[in-house]
């Protein structure tokens, strides 16, 4: 297929997710949400110099190239849809928002530059220590550059595509297969009968789809030797292991500690101590219990005449003495979050769940885990962060990615090429692959709990 | 109950401040792993570095301040450094050195180029053996090459503000290494080898006299040191997993790592990491892995664990860098053991070739004024002149780096007093005269060394084909080598 060919290929998909993303109501409607979409794509080929249909078209270059024309798409039409709708038709959680006629009345009517005037610290801090960042890092992740070089290579997606395996058709197809059956699953859920089989089955499916996608992407990504596949799935691994385990140790010891006994106080401080510590120094500390030579437990062990096995030597050991670190060093933080969440859970309600008959563990799931929503999505937005970037110190103290690199996490991974190699192109092209997964992961939680959260007040 | 929720608030953040600080002090002690050398044990007590660079600020009132960036931020090597310094400063009040720490290589390399890029460099820059190439290439935003070559600027003085010139008198291992185009560039300053520290305690009642100085007689003596009775707990023989292991392998064999006479006739376009020879090493090593004698520490260029096994007794012997021979034989001292030090044992089926160096040299930085790279040019010399070079060889087991130093040392006897320290230089002067035995000049080198380690990890835990694997990191070392040339060749 020619480059021009692909252009129009390209322009067409742009066009089609335009059209979908903007809405289609009328054809008016439908109309200006191709041409945004046509718009979104040019401009994203534009910026890069249209270098993606320099590539074959049947590579995954290619794939990616049409992939980024659509996201672009995408952004233009449903953007220009949330700029069109005012605010407090479909926001998201939180919802309020000023209505017009407050807007126009008030200190508001100073001008229209006065809001901007008074942001104008923010968005210049936003600006120089976000915004530029992030657009460099987006603008390197497209070349071949190194700190002293005399000049700068252009390699258009191909850091992106390294990452991938190199049968363009999979790549195409098996996110899109994933993607698909989640919206069937809800489709059929949504259609169907509450009350028939067919909705339970659905039920039961649903939460089948973020896994095949997971899935997906697992096959997507490159297998040989130092492919990307092994890097996603340390990081899939260290970072469920991290998150689930240390919410739910973390709301067990709150929900215990939540108790009036004598000394709670003491005890409350004393569990929050490992946040104190930081994440390096937690892996200096479960280097000292763990480790195979000097460790405290293999000493213990062989005294006791137990061959006490070398984390670095296996891989499941390895990154569950990671996750260990980790839930360690998170305990404290959920503890004391979940603490605070208790303490606003209506007393009312719980003894009126006692009065209707409910048990300590009805009370628990019916009444106090609700109450909790905002509190746990917050958790599990900053736990997945930290299991996204901040465990990176903990694993150069406990494993440096060891054994055959089975705990290197994908901000490991940034750090050893762009940094340690100094290839900064490629380090940015990391950085951007694990910058969409946190919006992946954010935006899908914001889905899936919208509408369930209630952050209390009006 | 708000207020204990307030309290436990405030705790956290003051809990998170500390956290933080933590963070920073702690990255301080993480030595570049990059590095052919490692941080001389930490409990070395060596002269405090104290507070000498402060120590002259009277005198430095309009003094020339030369700035000396380094990599090492151990006491005992930072503080040798500071002290001459200071003792510079004080034959040269018209100068300030000042020595500045970092905590690798990398860091001082990347920090020094943002320093040029603000037109604000430092004079003096340490930086490592393997990105020699780098250095070389390395240009300014204007295309200005960032460093000057230390002959071209000493030129045919034969001394500097009074400091004779001690360039030439440098010591032929390092001189064959780091001569390119006829020329040194940089000032050799801390160089060593890779040598074989053994537990004579351990070899002795094996029945073994001598340290085994070939592949088959490591092999003849794990066999019997693992018989023993009270055989090392942990196995026979350990080093890291380090590329420079592997480059020392290929050296002693005489194959090239790189074309265009190993990157010295021309620039390195290819590279050979799968030769048969290197897929030689590779096996005996993973051989002597699988039989149990040679333990890997699961973590690639361990310095620490392999050095700390080795301490305790838990191995009988340690393949090393020389950097640290001083430091390991007072630890054999320390704990009763006898430690000697011996060649890297060689593949006996091949002919011996030789070995090569590691360590860093001390980069001029280019377009300074005449009196800054004066007082740099004559600090480099003084700091290597006989007697700092002899005690810096004698703090840590660095070979002194010129021939009067060795000269100084033999006429004091040091040689007779601690054989191990004479060692690494000898093995050094064995050395043919080759391009393999030189080492490889190459660009990208830390992530070539960075596929290879990674490859060798995977055949050693994951027991994988060798020369599958080696195969397959030779197509992503040459990927890096095409990349590195895209952007730097001519």
């Amino acid at each position: 297929m020619s480059g021009s060919l692909q252009l129009v290929l390209s322009l067409i998909v742009g066009a089609a997710i335009g059209v979908l993303s903007y809405g289609y109501r009328t054809p008016r409607q439908a109309a200006l949400g191709g041409a945004l979409g046509v718009l979104g794509t040019g401009a994203i080929s534009a910026a890069l110099g249209f270098c993606m249909y320099a590539a074959d078209a049947e590579s995954t270059e290619g794939v990616l190239g049409i992939a980024l024309g659509a996201a672009f798409a995408w952004m233009f039409g449903a953007g220009t849809r949330a700029v069109l709708n005012r605010p407090g038709e479909g926001s998201g959680v939180g919802g309020g928002g000023f209505g017009e006629s407050q807007i126009r009345t008030g200190a508001y009517r100073l001008g229209w530059w006065w809001p901007w005037l008074l942001l104008s610290p923010t968005l210049i801090i936003l600006v120089f220590f976000l915004y530029w960042p992030a657009f460099q890092t987006f603008r390197l992740s497209t070349k071949l550059t190194r700190l002293g070089a005399p000049r700068v290579g252009e390699r258009c997606l191909a850091n992106f595509s390294e990452l991938l395996i190199p049968q363009p058709v999979l790549v195409a197809t098996l996110p899109l297969v994933a993607v698909g059956l989640i919206w069937g699953i809800g489709l059929w859920q949504r259609r169907s009968n509450p009350d028939s089989v067919g909705y339970s089955v659905a039920r039961i499916l649903r939460p089948l789809g973020p896994l095949v996608l997971l899935l997906a992407l697992y096959f997507i990504f490159e297998d040989v030797n130092g492919g990307y596949r092994r890097i996603y799935l340390n990081t899939v691994i260290i970072s469920v292991g991290t998150v689930a385990l240390s919410m739910a140790f973390g709301l067990g010891l709150a929900y215990l500690t939540f108790r009036r006994i004598r000394g709670v106080t003491v005890y409350r401080t004393l569990l929050i101590w490992p946040y104190a510590v930081s994440p390096p120094i937690a892996g200096i500390l479960f280097f000292m219990i763990f480790n195979a030579t000097g460790g405290v437990v293999a000493a213990l062990s062989s005294r006791w005449g137990i061959d006490f096995p070398d984390y670095t030597q296996n891989a499941s050991l390895a990154r569950m003495t990671i996750v260990l670190a980790s839930v360690w060093k998170l305990l404290g933080y959920n503890l004391l979050f979940f603490l605070a969440g208790l303490q606003t859970v209506p007393r009312d309600q719980i003894e009126a769940a006692a009065l209707d008959g409910a048990n300590a563990w009805q009370r628990f799931r019916t009444v106090v885990l609700p109450a909790l929503g905002p509190i746990s999505f917050f958790l599990l937005i900053t736990n997945l962060t930290y299991s996204f970037f901040d465990v990176y110190g903990t694993i150069d103290f406990l494993t440096k990615g060891a054994p055959a690199g089975a705990t290197s996490v994908a901000i490991y991974e940034i750090i050893r090429v762009g940094v340690d190699n100094g290839d900064l192109g490629r380090g940015a092209a990391q950085s951007v692959v694990l910058f969409l997964a946190v919006i992946a992961l954010t935006a899908w939680q914001f889905n899936q709990s919208e509408g369930r959260i209630n952050y209390g007040g009006a | 109950m708000k207020r204990i929720l307030a309290l436990l608030l405030v705790l956290a953040m003051l809990a998170a401040a500390c956290g933080g600080s933590d963070d920073s002090a702690d990255n301080a002690t993480d030595a570049g792993d990059d590095t052919t050398d490692t941080t001389a044990s930490t409990d070395d007590t060596a002269a405090d570095s104290g507070d000498e660079s402060d120590g002259d600020s009277e005198a430095a009132g309009d003094a020339a301040t030369i700035e000396m960036w380094i990599a090492f931020s151990d006491d005992a090597r930072l503080g040798f450094t500071r002290d001459r310094a200071a003792d510079f400063n004080e034959l040269h009040p018209e100068y300030n050195v000042v020595v500045t720490e970092f905590d690798s290589y990398n860091t001082v390399f990347e920090q020094a180029q943002l320093a040029i890029e603000d037109g604000n460099p430092p004079e003096i820059i340490h930086f490592f053996e393997a990105a020699t190439q780098e250095a070389l290439d390395a240009v300014d935003g204007d295309g200005n090459p960032i460093f000057k070559s230390v002959t071209e600027a000493i030129g045919d003085r034969t001394e500097i503000l009074g400091e004779p010139v001690v360039l030439g008198d440098v010591v032929s291992a390092a001189t064959k290494y780091y001569t390119i185009d006829g020329q040194l560039y940089s000032m050799p300053w801390n160089t060593s080898s890779t040598t074989m520290f053994s537990n004579m305690d351990i070899l002795n009642e094996a029945g073994i006299t001598e340290p085994p100085a070939t592949w088959a007689e490591v092999e003849a003596a794990c066999e019997a040191i693992m018989a023993l009775p009270d055989a090392p707990s942990e196995g026979c023989i350990t080093w890291p997993n380090h590329g420079w292991f592997y480059e020392q392998s290929l050296g002693q064999m005489g194959v090239d790592l790189v074309n265009n006479d190993n990157g010295r006739s021309g620039r390195a376009t290819e590279i050979f990491l799968d030769s048969p020879e290197a897929i030689d090493y590779i096996q005996w090593w993973s051989d002597l892995e699988n039989s149990g004698n040679y333990v890997y520490t699961g973590v690639q260029r361990d310095w620490d664990g392999t050095s700390a096994a080795f301490q305790a007794q838990n191995v009988a012997m340690l393949i090393y860098s020389s950097s640290d021979t001083t430091a390991l034989t007072q630890a054999g001292v320390d704990n009763g053991f006898e430690v000697k030090s011996s060649f890297m044992p060689y593949n006996q089926d091949i002919a011996y070739e030789g070995n090569l160096i590691g360590g860093a040299t001390l980069w001029l930085a280019n377009g300074l004024s005449e009196t800054e790279e004066d007082g740099a040019l004559a600090f480099l010399n003084f700091f290597s002149n006989p007697e700092n070079a002899a005690a810096w060889h004698q703090l840590t087991g660095y070979i002194p780096i010129t021939n009067s130093a060795v000269a100084l040392l033999e006429e004091e006897g040091w040689y007779n007093e601690s054989p191990n320290s004479a060692v690494a230089s000898d093995q050094l002067d064995a050395a043919a005269d080759t391009p393999a035995a030189t080492g490889a000049l190459v660009g990208n080198f830390v992530a070539i060394r960075d596929v290879v380690t990674a490859a060798i990890e995977d055949v050693l835990v994951n027991d994988v084909d060798v020369a599958e694997r080696m195969a397959s990191a030779q197509a992503e070392a040459q990927q890096q080598l095409d990349d590195y040339n895209e952007l730097f060749g001519e």
